[in-house]
């Protein structure tokens, strides 16, 4: 072994010396290389997988919200019909109520139309989308029979265009003949028309 | 792997080149002063090739000692300081510890031999190591002959082998329990008339006697003499052997030996060499007399070779690593490939589903809003005229109920209470509650509702105003009246009805004013307010 490491020794195993650190190196830089591209392919796997997982999720939420849109449609179909996404068309709601006046032969009708605002909802609930606006809806009506207010506030509230619920009513009996042909009941109301704004939409408000 | 053996007698060297366990290539010298110079133009074309020296000389030495058992270093000292002892001029000296003295101390048993004449050897060392040539060892035949007894199951308690060497000599090799006792080499010059086989036996009779001088047989011990020769030589050896009772002779035929060691082609004459070649390569030996300087370039070739191998190692490790990773690798790409084609299977169904979205021409959160809105605030958002049914249905079965005011809101609170202005009495009463209400009219909180949140119209709140009609100063009847209409409402689904104000208040807490004239009427008009709450349960 004294021989190997000897002068003589390493010169006459120079060659193979190097050869082995060579072949070292080069195990070492295959080992090294191929680890590497084994790690960036893991990397690149993860990703992968990441992104799968996105796709899958993205997909899950769009099947999710295909199934409720498919459930709303319908709904909210009617609610487009009914111009709930339309800005307020306040002469049809004035022409709406005149028709409905004539219609049940109101004595009387007296209305107040208040400037839309944003609605407070119960709870402070708010919507991501859309914003709730309202405008308050004061009646004051006379009739000679309490079927012909009570008529009045169906039809406005079952109206076809818009949505008016009704959340204070009084009726009240006026003393009188009940032979004469005068107003014998009456009437305060009061309701909220509502409109949605969808907040995605540049729409002036 | 190539091999290069070199069997050197005193008259001939014999090169023989294997390849594997196979000689295939053999060239023979004459000991002569030229036979160096031939030998070096022969190295010349092997000079890579380990070269193994047989020596089968008549200058070969041999002694028997033991010495004390100790450990193995120490007796490593004490047999290379007898060894130095014994064969002092010469550095071709080996020794062989063969096993223990039965008797007295059990000292080791030691057999010593040497090439006495290291001239013999110059001339072809001098050639080896002028042309640098590795040179694995240099080995005795006669102690490597012992393995020829083993392969060929020769175990006899005495053993003499004899074996003819290249250039016409006779080894005799003594074995005792195949242990190497003696050997000697002695030249074939048989005098006139004398015939191979006489010579033969006469030689080994004389060896016979030599060994029996120094006790090495028992009364009834017999030699067994085993003569390995080619059937050419046996048909003239054989007959001139006589056996006694110390000496029996056995042929080990030259073919047959051949054939059960597997030597192919078997040798063509009696000489040993190919058959102790033969034997090197089924089980090879180690050193016996070469110096580790003379061996100093077969140590470094076994080196370069190690570290070759070493290299090669490295590189095949190297190698089965990387592959290993880049298997991992390439699976881990193929499980990519898969997995980009589920997520492009996943965005094309997203994209598909997207695409077939009902839009309205809005966002689906929007729609989504929309539709939450209209179902938690709207959809369910009871109705006045709802409750108005309701109540008529019971107050037709009530004539002499009359209604006068109904003051409705619909709110999350079941606690509120809508504004109710007091209606003035239809009747004079002779006997009425004087309270509070009859000083200030009901009144709700009008103008906060503007501001107040929107409600989801959970409960309805009403407060119904009315008059009974009943027999003047007949108030018990009027209130029963009045308790069993505010129970009727009560039965309405999720319906609660409590008489705000009676048609006589008679509790202890206010005052009660009776004012009677001379006739009352026969009816009268009595008012009550009744509280009516319906939940809807939850919130519309």
């Amino acid at each position: 072994m004294n021989q190997v490491f000897s002068p003589e020794g390493w010169k006459s195993l120079r060659a193979s010396w190097l050869l082995l650190v060579g072949a070292a190196l080069a195990g070492s830089a295959i080992v090294y290389g191929s680890h590497w591209y084994g790690i960036k392919e893991k990397r690149d796997s993860a990703s992968s997988e990441r992104l799968l997982h996105e796709a899958r999720a993205r997909l899950d939420n769009a099947r999710r919200e295909r199934d409720s849109l498919n459930e709303s449609a319908d709904v909210f179909r009617t609610l487009v019909e009914r111009g709930l996404l339309q800005r307020e068309q306040r002469l049809d709601l004035v022409e709406l109520v005149n028709a409905l006046r004539t219609r049940h032969q109101l004595a009387s009708l007296d209305y107040d139309i208040a400037p839309q605002r944003t609605l407070p909802l119960a709870g402070g609930r708010v919507f991501p989308s859309i914003d709730v606006l309202a405008s308050r809806v004061t009646i004051k009506a006379r009739a000679l029979h309490e079927g012909d207010l009570l008529g009045f506030i169906a039809d406005l509230t079952q109206s076809r265009q818009g949505f008016y619920p009704v959340d204070r009513c009084t009726m009240r009996r006026i003393e009188g003949d009940p032979d004469d042909l005068r107003p014998h009941v009456e009437a305060a109301c009061t309701l909220e028309w509502i409109t949605l704004k969808d907040k995605h939409a540049n729409r002036p408000g | 792997m190539a091999r290069h053996f070199l069997y050197l007698t005193n008259s001939r060297l014999v090169s023989m080149m294997t390849q594997g366990r196979r000689i295939v290539g053999r060239r023979e010298f004459a000991v002569t002063a030229s036979a160096a110079a031939e030998l070096e133009r022969h190295l010349q074309g092997y000079a890579d090739v380990p070269v193994h020296l047989l020596t089968d000389l008549a200058e070969e030495d041999f002694r028997l000692d033991t010495v004390p058992h100790v450990g193995s270093r120490d007796r490593e000292a004490i047999v290379a300081r007898k060894l130095a002892q014994m064969f002092r001029n010469t550095p071709f000296r080996h020794a062989e510890v063969q096993g223990r003295e039965s008797e007295g101390r059990r000292d080791d048993r030691v057999l010593y031999t040497a090439i006495t004449n290291p001239e013999v050897l110059r001339p072809w060392l001098e050639v080896i190591e002028k042309l640098r040539v590795p040179l694995a060892g240099i080995y005795s035949a006669a102690v490597f002959s012992s393995v020829m007894l083993e392969e060929l199951d020769l175990l006899f308690a005495h053993t003499l082998l004899v074996t003819f060497t290249p250039g016409g000599a006779m080894r005799q090799t003594y074995f005792r329990d195949r242990e190497i006792k003696f050997s000697r080499l002695t030249p074939i010059d048989p005098e006139e008339g004398q015939s191979l086989g006489t010579l033969i036996s006469e030689e080994t009779t004389r060896t016979w006697q030599y060994l029996d001088s120094l006790r090495h047989f028992a009364e009834d011990d017999r030699l067994e003499v085993c003569v390995m020769l080619h059937a050419r030589d046996r048909v003239i050896v054989q007959p001139a052997l006589r056996d006694f009772a110390q000496i029996q002779h056995r042929i080990l035929d030259m073919e047959q030996v051949a054939a059960k060691l597997g030597l192919r082609p078997a040798p063509l004459s009696s000489t040993a060499e190919e058959v102790f070649v033969h034997l090197y390569l089924m089980r090879p030996a180690a050193n016996h007399f070469a110096s580790p300087e003379i061996r100093r370039f077969e140590t470094l070739r076994r080196a370069r070779s190690a570290l070759r191998r070493a290299a090669a190692v490295l590189v095949a490790a190297g190698v089965a690593w990387g592959g290993w990773n880049m298997s991992r690798a390439f699976e881990t790409t193929e499980q990519d490939q898969r997995v980009a084609q589920q997520i492009s299977t996943a965005n094309q169904e997203y994209d598909q589903i997207t695409r077939a979205l009902p839009s309205f021409g809005v966002g689906g959160s929007t729609m989504r809003d929309s539709v939450s809105f209209y179902n938690a605030a709207i959809r369910g958002f009871p109705r006045i005229t709802d409750f108005a049914v309701l109540l008529s249905q019971v107050l037709e079965r009530h004539p002499e109920v009359r209604l006068d005011q109904i003051a409705w809101q619909a709110t999350d609170d079941p606690k509120s209470t809508p504004a109710l202005t007091r209606s003035p009495p239809a009747t004079d009463v002779p006997v009425k509650a004087i309270t509070a209400a009859d000083t200030a009219p009901t009144r709700g909180a009008e103008a906060a509702a503007a501001a107040a949140p929107f409600s989801n119209g959970r409960y309805e709140v009403a407060l119904v105003e009315a008059t009974v009609r009943e027999p003047t100063n007949d108030f018990r009847d009027a209130l029963e009246t009045v308790t069993r209409l505010a129970g009727e409402i009560a039965t309405l689904p999720g319906t609660t009805a409590d008489v705000v104000e009676s048609p006589l208040d008679v509790s202890s807490s206010v005052a009660i004013q009776g004012r009677h004239g001379r006739s009352d009427p026969a009816t009268m008009q009595l008012r009550f307010v009744l509280r009516v709450t319906r939940d809807h349960g939850g919130g519309a």
